[in-house]
């Protein structure tokens, strides 16, 4: 078998991916700290407000994530062929197969390991998903940020979310993103594992090593 | 069963349902539990009134119209019901000789025993002579008076700490009770007027107690001087989002903004105004809209003017509010990526521009 480097991720596909794991973290780490904030009062004076400037981090954050996002979106259907949403959401008869193959080779049923250069459709699923899940926590998000706003308090009552509400799942949604990242790390690790392609290293150079791709 | 409120005597001015109402308003303000309030009531109600010898020297009597003309008439009831105000130049009926005696007649009954309220600065230069009642100095009578009582209230900024007597070149030597007197227990109540419910508290705890509440380093009571105005006030979030009145009358401030920027010294100003607040309406400075002066605090006419230019050193989260900070940032983000997916779209199209050119090419 003839294995090669393959230009796989554009630039702003890799700077998509750092600026959306950074934010996430951040948004995760100081979200917390806004849901139950504690504090030492030696730490407080007219010179501190450990509660405001987390919340400022986060809104900051927000905004990246918010920016990341977008660019995703846009990349799902202007960007390189792996790229493309429909390289890898399971809709298509060729992502439907792709699908359960790779399903099958997590679950150790099948030996044969993904013949595509882009995400596998399993994968595919998951980053959509997880589109999704940001779509809502950007949406949720500008609704808590702006609470005087005509345009998110609208969207709030044609959704029929209250503030509260909006708040409880903005926060459930979090643990989503925690438990995206732990699979994803696992499954990365995984793959580096059993079928060596650079997959790692391919969000830093944009390049996969691979052999012989099908279609 | 006999209730320990069936105690009170008949002549009572309030009725016991405010009676009991003020000690819970009292209670609450001290910070005490509400199992404590029959105490309160008990030592508001025994028969032992304590003696008040009330003294005025540089002073507008705009602490005890504070406190007397309380909106809340049960309350200046309850004050004058729980102590025995036997000398009190604005209030008394008696004049003259009659006042002086009345006075002469409380010093010796008391002796010791009496709580001497001072309103008004102390002027102590040229020996004293700016402020003269009946012959005698301000300092003479302070001496003579507050020197053999039980304990001292100093009620008001000027008794506290000189107030706007003091203030610079302070002509007459202006000062406060605590700066001049020397082995009696002195508790400052400052104030332009203080609330009416920090004095009462004061008094309430000290015949309850038996002893004077836990005080700062300035001598002002913990329970009413212990916070910050800033973080209990209802406009911080606004400080916090940078959300701010610029101008008296501009839209921020019809928003209900914060006072900050305007000159509000909420932030260095110590006093339970945004918990406990004023005249029974729910309302203190901030709330009707002008920024809080730090009258509690020493020296206010000197170190919180201009009051109308905001506190220097006090720095706003986020450098102008989180929000619009955070705002100036996310459109940075925002349009980069913009620019980002601009220059990408236009190297997609030009690259598709120039395969398509070089087919036309390969086709001919």
């Amino acid at each position: 078998m003839e294995y090669r480097h393959y230009q796989v991720w554009g630039v702003l596909m890799r700077l998509y991916h750092w600026a959306f794991v950074l934010s996430m973290g951040t948004l995760a780490v100081t979200g917390l700290y806004i849901h139950s904030p504690w504090s030492l009062t030696f730490l407080e004076d007219v010179r501190r407000f450990p509660v405001a400037e987390m919340r400022m981090l986060h809104f900051e954050a927000a905004y990246v994530f918010i920016a990341a996002t977008l660019l995703r979106v846009y990349l799902c259907f202007f960007g390189s062929k792996y790229e493309r949403i429909w390289d890898f959401a399971p809709v298509t008869p060729r992502n439907v197969k792709g699908f359960f193959m790779a399903l099958g080779r997590y679950l150790y049923l099948v030996d044969t390991p993904s013949r595509r250069l882009g995400h596998n459709p399993l994968a595919g699923l998951a980053y959509i998903l997880t589109m999704a899940v940001a779509l809502f926590q950007v949406l949720t998000g500008l609704m808590l940020l702006y609470p005087e706003s005509g345009l998110w308090q609208g969207m709030g009552a044609w959704l029929s979310i209250t503030q509260q509400q909006a708040r409880f799942y903005h926060h459930l949604a979090m643990w989503y993103f925690f438990l995206f990242g732990m699979l994803h790390l696992y499954i990365l690790i995984w793959n580096e594992n059993y079928h060596p392609e650079g997959l790692i290293s391919s969000m830093f150079s944009g390049k996969k090593f691979h052999g012989p791709q099908e279609g | 069963m006999v209730s320990p409120y069936s105690q009170f005597r008949p002549s009572f001015r309030c009725s016991r349902r405010s009676f009991l109402k003020g000690c819970g308003m009292v209670a609450a303000a001290l910070g005490l539990s509400s199992e404590m309030v029959p105490s309160l009531v008990e030592a508001a109600a025994s028969n032992t009134r304590p003696s008040v010898i009330w003294l005025h020297f540089q002073e507008c009597t705009g602490c005890s119209e504070g406190l007397l003309r309380a909106s809340h008439p049960d309350l200046a009831s309850l004050i004058l019901d729980i102590i025995s105000l036997d000398y009190h130049e604005t209030v008394m009926a008696a004049a003259g000789r009659q006042a002086e005696e009345a006075l002469k007649s409380a010093l010796e009954k008391g002796r010791g025993r009496y709580i001497c309220v001072v309103e008004g600065g102390i002027p102590t230069k040229d020996g004293g002579i700016y402020c003269k009642i009946a012959g005698k100095t301000a300092l003479e009578l302070l001496h003579e008076v507050a020197g053999p009582a039980a304990a001292v209230i100093a009620i008001g900024t000027c008794a506290s700490y000189g107030g706007i007597q003091a203030a610079h070149p302070n002509p007459t030597g202006a000062k406060g009770v605590g700066d001049i007197l020397e082995g009696v227990p002195v508790v400052n109540v400052p104030g332009c007027p203080p609330n009416p419910i920090s004095f009462l508290g004061t008094v309430l705890h000290y015949l309850t107690f038996k002893r004077l509440p836990e005080c700062d380093a300035l001598g002002r009571p913990l329970f009413a001087y212990g916070r910050k105005i800033h973080d209990h006030c209802e406009r911080r979030p606004h400080f916090d989002e940078g959300r701010f009145a610029e101008r008296f009358g501009d839209e921020g401030h019809k928003s209900g903004f914060c006072l900050y920027k305007v000159g509000c010294k909420g932030p260095s100003t110590y006093s339970n105004c945004p918990a406990v607040r004023f005249n029974d309406a729910g309302v203190w400075p901030v709330y009707t809209g002008h920024g809080c002066v730090g009258c509690t605090e020493p020296g206010f006419w000197d170190t919180m003017t201009p009051f109308y230019e905001r506190l220097p050193d006090v720095p706003i989260p986020g450098d102008r509010g989180i929000v619009s900070s955070a705002e100036g940032a996310g459109k940075t983000v925002l349009g980069v990526t913009a620019a980002a997916m601009a220059v990408h779209a236009a190297v997609g199209i030009g690259k598709r521009l120039v395969k398509g050119s070089s087919k036309e090419k390969k086709g001919e």
